[in-house]
């Protein structure tokens, strides 16, 4: 049945269904997990990095940059966070449009772009591809993670068909209704950033198909507050901070290989 | 009267030893009533680099929003901060896109730019208003002073000061050539830019 | 002639407006009201060509409206105001500029602060903690720089405000003889009689 509406992305099925969006979905849903936590005094996002291997050339992450290796978690703007899965290549075009889209308000309003309406500025642009043109989808999930003055610390989803919602955690991608059912049992509204940390990654560490769990697996990034300068202030942790965190959590995986080959 | 002059205001920028400074006046009139003794002419760029954008105040505004815009999508693009030179050509390139209708500001720069073996070199260029970018190595003004701070600074500055020394140059060109200057003044502002950190301080200026 | 004056205080920012609509040197109104309220914690004061001021204080309400309604809060002051600037500025550059020159004053609630911007048909824009616009600025703005006190109560605000009116009423030729006063603090926006 499938077969005679899905050619078009602007074709309702009898049913009442668009193929070409649910098939985008299914793309979303066999990319790197991305998991989103809300805290109260700010917000988490940890993600599951596919594209690795020993020949990789991961300098520009390790020095230099805002941290992160490019792949899954971007820095939106100084006060949004945005974790990608899906297509990685829809996934730049997207955070390039946001970026521009949130300089825009910047120059327009001089203040940063509250959240809600970044995750809105995305979602019109995604949703224009499920009527007009006869173009695919974006393949792509996002997680915005940040903050405005109006909502305080936030956390949106938005997916193909230009849906967005609100969460205080959630999880995109791979495993994602694993990491949904984990994260509804362990969940606490009175969460600090610290108490975040440790579930994000305790959550990942159950739901990623990997055995071992180590920055070159992983990308990881926090919004909080400055202390200083009570503005928001994103951090993309570099592999190293990773390793760090990991240890500081104990939650270092053993790789069995080089565990078979010390014994 | 220039349009250059119906606002008032005027920018110096001079090198020092590894350091630069960059100074304003913050008066914003109408003509020859003053509105507000308190308005910023110079704004940061990036850690290492400051912009002071003397002319008509509404171009002042917008252009400081538009190279905010440029150099905000550069730096997270580029996943490095501007270079100070970078930034002048930046600058010239902006202005020049409106050769013949142009925004009335002759834009200041002052910054530390990374040498490669990992120190800093001063920086300091200024542009007319459609993006002549004069590379000086001593000292660069632009307002309705300008003469006036040329004259000043010609008799004061000499090479190498020190952060300090360097400070004490500036502001006494800058104050004693805007106490000359009816549409300059209503206190001071300048900014000593080093290696480590950025010295900020707002002058005791006549207030009249 | 057309005038208006702004005052900061503690909380509130105080913002009047002569009510003559002129034309030529014949009053044709005397009950105009020149003060929008564009949010429920903002001001605009608007003189400048008469028909550019209502076109371009209208289009502005309306902008300012439609963003509360698509995204359910209001632009913060300074948002606002800055939205309000390039707009002229823009304007300034078009082949029709609207020839308006501002007040606008708000309180900020998500700071907690009240704000006041001086805005003139070039686009130029500056917070001040007291501002006039009009040939009354050039008696008020010398007795606001004698008598305003950022830390003032709303009475104090108001008698200060009530000096510049005087003042005006005693040394300008023309001078206006009504005046709309409004205030915004935490509250909202409020009209008051003096």
């Amino acid at each position: 049945m499938a077969r005679r509406y899905d050619s078009r992305t602007t074709i309702f099925s009898p049913e009442g269904r668009l193929y070409q969006i649910e098939y985008a979905m299914e793309a979303i849903s066999h990319a790197g997990t991305v998991i989103g936590i809300l805290a109260s005094d700010g917000v988490v996002l940890v993600a599951e990095k596919r594209v690795t291997g020993k020949l990789l050339d991961l300098s520009g992450a390790k020095e230099g940059g805002y941290g992160g290796s490019g792949e899954k978690i971007f820095l939106l703007n100084s006060n949004v966070i945005g974790g990608v899965a899906g297509l990685t290549a829809d996934a730049n075009s997207l955070v390039n449009y946001s970026r521009t889209a949130a300089q825009r308000h910047l120059l327009l309003y001089n203040q940063d772009i509250p959240v809600e309406l970044l995750a809105q500025r995305l979602c019109d642009l995604k949703q224009g591809y499920t009527q007009f043109g006869g173009l695919r989808p974006f393949g792509v999930s996002l997680l915005y993670a940040g903050y405005d003055p109006h909502y305080r610390f936030q956390l949106y989803h938005s997916d193909p068909s230009g849906n967005y919602s609100g969460w205080k955690a959630t999880c995109i991608g791979a495993n994602s209704g694993t990491a949904q059912s984990l994260l509804k049992q362990e969940y606490k509204d009175d969460m600090k950033v610290k108490d975040a940390i440790s579930l994000v990654l305790k959550t990942m560490s159950k739901t990623m198909d990997s055995t071992s769990l180590g920055s070159e697996k992983l990308e990881f990034a926090t919004l909080m507050l400055d202390p200083k300068t009570n503005q928001p202030k994103a951090r993309i942790y570099k592999p190293a901070e990773i390793d760090a965190l990991l240890v500081a959590e104990g939650l270092v995986k053993k790789d069995e290989d080089t565990e078979m080959k010390a014994a | 009267m220039s349009i250059m002059e119906y606002n008032g205001g005027s920018v110096v920028a001079m090198v020092g030893k590894d350091c630069v400074a960059i100074a304003s006046d913050l008066r914003l009139g109408n003509q020859a009533l003053g509105i507000s003794s308190n308005f910023q002419k110079i704004f940061p760029v990036t850690d290492r680099i400051y912009v002071g954008l003397p002319g008509l105040a509404t171009d002042l505004s917008t252009l400081r929003e538009r190279f905010r815009f440029r150099v905000n999508m550069y730096t997270i693009k580029e996943e490095r901060e501007i270079e100070p030179e970078t930034f002048a050509r930046l600058v010239s390139s902006t202005l020049y896109e409106h050769r013949f209708g142009p925004y009335f500001i002759e834009p200041v720069i002052a910054g530390l730019s990374k040498t490669p073996s990992g120190g800093v070199e001063p920086f300091i260029a200024a542009t007319d208003l459609i993006g002549c970018l004069n590379f000086a190595k001593d000292f660069v003004v632009a307002g309705t002073a300008s003469a006036k701070i040329f004259g000043v600074a010609e008799g004061l500055w000499e090479p190498n000061l020190e952060p300090e020394d360097l400070f004490e140059t500036i502001s006494q060109t800058l104050m004693n050539a805007v106490d000359r200057d009816a549409f300059s003044g209503w206190g001071c502002m300048v900014h000593v830019i080093t290696k480590d950190r950025v010295i900020t301080r707002t002058l005791k200026a006549r207030m009249d | 002639m057309e005038t208006s004056f702004a005052l900061t205080g503690k909380g509130y920012v105080i913002i009047a407006a002569d009510t003559t609509a002129a034309r030529s040197i014949v009053k044709m109104k005397v009950d105009a009201d020149k003060i929008k309220v564009l949010s429920p914690h903002l001001l605009m004061s608007y003189s400048g060509e008469p028909g550019d001021t209502i076109q371009f204080a209208e289009y502005v309400e309306r902008n300012i409206r439609l963003y509360q309604i698509r995204n359910l809060y209001a632009l913060t002051p300074s948002a606002a105001a800055s939205w309000i600037r390039r707009s002229l500025a823009e304007s300034l550059r078009s082949r029709n500029p609207y020839a308006v020159n501002l007040l606008v004053g708000g309180y900020d609630t998500t700071s907690h602060q009240p704000h006041l911007y001086w805005i003139d048909y070039l686009g130029t824009m500056t917070e001040i903690p007291f501002g006039a616009h009009g040939y009354g600025s050039y008696f008020a703005l010398s007795l606001l720089d004698r008598y305003h006190d950022p830390e003032a109560s709303l009475e104090e605000g108001l008698s200060t405000l009530k000096r510049c009116i005087n003042e005006v009423a005693k040394r300008l030729v023309v001078s206006p003889d009504r005046y709309t006063v409004k205030v915004v603090d935490k509250d909202g926006v409020r009209e008051v009689e003096l």
